[in-house]
């Protein structure tokens, strides 16, 4: 019951959103109907035939992996910085302040930069030197794109976990030393689960960041592939079905992160009590 | 009937030698917590130190558990001295310390998995303590935050009953519970240690539970030791028999003397 209400009351808002945009197409020519985007839709693994790029599936594929490569570089580097910051009084006078004007910066800002130090370097043209090319997904994975998707996603993990690491009790740990605990064991038995939490949350922003600035980074010059890439080309002809297709499909992709960090974070921290 | 046992209990086990601890602050740069302490617990005796808020009782325990270094003298336990806290010690904090991301099961045998003790005798060992603290066992699997507050203090005992340490050191382990509650834990800890006979240094502020508890009470204030009167009751007392009245009003008169000094 609870679900079909949530699912009812969760569309209310996208159904209306789709009543205006009908009513819009059809007092325009540029706004694509709701028909053609669903047939762009209906085909997502074959290659729009008036339009310079890949299909919708492979687009969002491409993404996905420039994602997940970035977002799990922030992750590890996001966390291992959270726990500095976090346990070492030192490490956050050290760290605090860049850290705050850094979170200020839009990452996407960073993009010209991350083009000149990585050029257009992917790690296909590492490992394989002249040979990339026939490294195809390898080498659409350009180090400038994932660098900014590092950076959208490292500082929120970072300060989540910082938080966390701060917030967690000296009762706590001292309880876990009474009973002999070595070193790495108060890590292991408190700190990490104690701050499971923030990082999760962390985690969860720093994914909803990363697919915001990698479709945002794939509409910048330079990218020749991802959903980003897809709306900036039908921007270019004129033919709307195709981004309004990627954007649908963004954030559905979206909404499936959102879930699975939701659910996630509820595993790692369902002991704590519910706040009324 | 008390059941000690005359020949055992002379020899001190966990001694304070005029401990001291002094804090540095900007505006007091010489705080003492504790003062010139000395106390020797004896083995399987329960020994109680009461005395008002900030009078460094915790300071003590917290010392004694090697949480924290004396700035003078030193604590020993079985003669040797205290530099870190020891499996041989148990202690049992106001909130009981739980872990509220473990169950019951996983706090109350968290002392076994530290030492690397096997799922199967964890557990049997978990169940044994759990039973004998009088928690249901459909407990086990329930989290801190799901039981009440004299529940969870049951559960910090299991913990310290788990780990089998011989010296149990508590920090007004029924603090803030009500008085029903309070009185029911009491009797259960004496039942507890008529079994196992630990060597227990028990802390409270409350003048009937050192009454009810202690086979010996020192009284503190201000930092040091004012004064230490035996109880030499049998455990499982009557609150209301005259000799317990009697005992509980020597203490009242001690700690008087003390706040008057104050």
């Amino acid at each position: 019951m609870t679900l079909i209400r949530k699912i009812v009351l969760g569309s209310l808002v996208p159904v209306c959103l789709l009543a205006i945009w009908h009513a819009m197409s059809l007092s325009s020519s540029v706004a694509p109907s709701i028909g053609s985007v669903v047939g762009v839709l209906a085909n997502p693994f074959s290659a729009p035939r008036d339009l310079d790029t890949t299909s919708l599936a492979a687009g969002a594929r491409i993404s996905i992996l420039r994602v997940l490569l970035g977002f799990s570089m922030a992750a590890i580097t996001g966390i291992g910085a959270g726990f500095l910051i976090g346990a070492s009084r030192r490490g956050r006078e050290i760290l605090a302040p860049t850290m705050s004007a850094a979170l200020a910066i839009s990452p996407i800002a960073w993009l010209p930069v991350s083009i000149i130090v990585f050029g257009l370097s992917t790690p296909a043209s590492v490992i394989f030197g002249p040979e990339a090319w026939r490294h195809n997904t390898l080498d659409q994975l350009s180090f400038a794109v994932v660098a900014v998707i590092w950076y959208g996603a490292f500082f929120p993990i970072a300060m989540n976990t910082a938080s966390g690491v701060r917030g967690v009790r000296k009762a706590h740990i001292e309880a876990v030393s009474v009973l002999g605990a070595t070193r790495t064991q108060r890590l292991t038995k408190v700190v990490l689960p104690a701050s499971m939490p923030a990082i999760f949350t962390g985690l969860r922003i720093g994914a909803g960041i990363s697919w915001r600035v990698i479709v945002a980074a794939e509409i910048f010059p330079g990218t020749r592939s991802g959903l980003g890439y897809m709306i900036s080309e039908s921007h270019e002809i004129g033919e709307y079905r195709y981004a309004f297709a990627a954007i649908v499909v963004i954030g559905a992709i979206g909404l499936v992160l959102d879930g699975i960090f939701r659910l996630l974070a509820w595993r790692v921290g369902h002991w704590r009590p519910k706040e009324r | 009937m008390d059941t000690r046992e005359p020949t055992e209990t002379q020899s001190g086990v966990l001694e304070f030698e005029s401990v001291g601890r002094r804090f540095s602050t900007p505006a007091r740069p010489d705080l003492w917590a504790v003062r010139d302490f000395s106390l020797s617990c004896r083995l399987g005796e329960i020994t109680c130190i009461v005395g008002p808020s900030g009078c460094g009782k915790t300071t003590l325990l917290r010392i004694a558990a090697g949480l924290e270094t004396a700035t003078e003298g030193r604590v020993k336990l079985h003669d040797s001295t205290v530099c870190g806290p020891s499996r041989g010690v148990g202690l049992v904090s106001q909130e009981g310390g739980l872990l509220p991301w473990l169950t019951v099961e996983r706090n109350v045998s968290l002392g076994l998995s530290i030492v690397g003790a096997g799922r199967s005798e964890r557990r049997k060992r978990a169940a044994r303590a759990i039973g004998r603290v009088h928690l249901p066992p459909e407990v086990s699997g329930s989290f801190p935050h799901e039981l009440s507050g004299g529940m969870r203090r049951r559960v910090g005992l299991a913990r310290v009953l788990c780990s089998e340490a011989p010296v149990l050191l508590m920090d007004e382990p029924f603090g803030g519970l009500d008085e029903q509650i309070r009185r029911s834990l009491q009797k259960q800890l004496v039942e507890l240690w008529t079994q196992d006979r630990p060597t227990i240094l028990f802390i409270t502020h409350s003048i009937e539970e050192a009454a009810m508890l202690a086979d010996r009470v020192v009284i503190m204030s201000m930092a040091t030791r004012i004064a230490e009167i035996e109880v030499d009751l049998p455990h499982r007392r009557d609150p209301l028999s005259p000799e317990f009245l009697e005992h509980q009003l020597k203490i009242r008169q001690a700690l008087l003397v003390g706040s008057e000094r104050d």
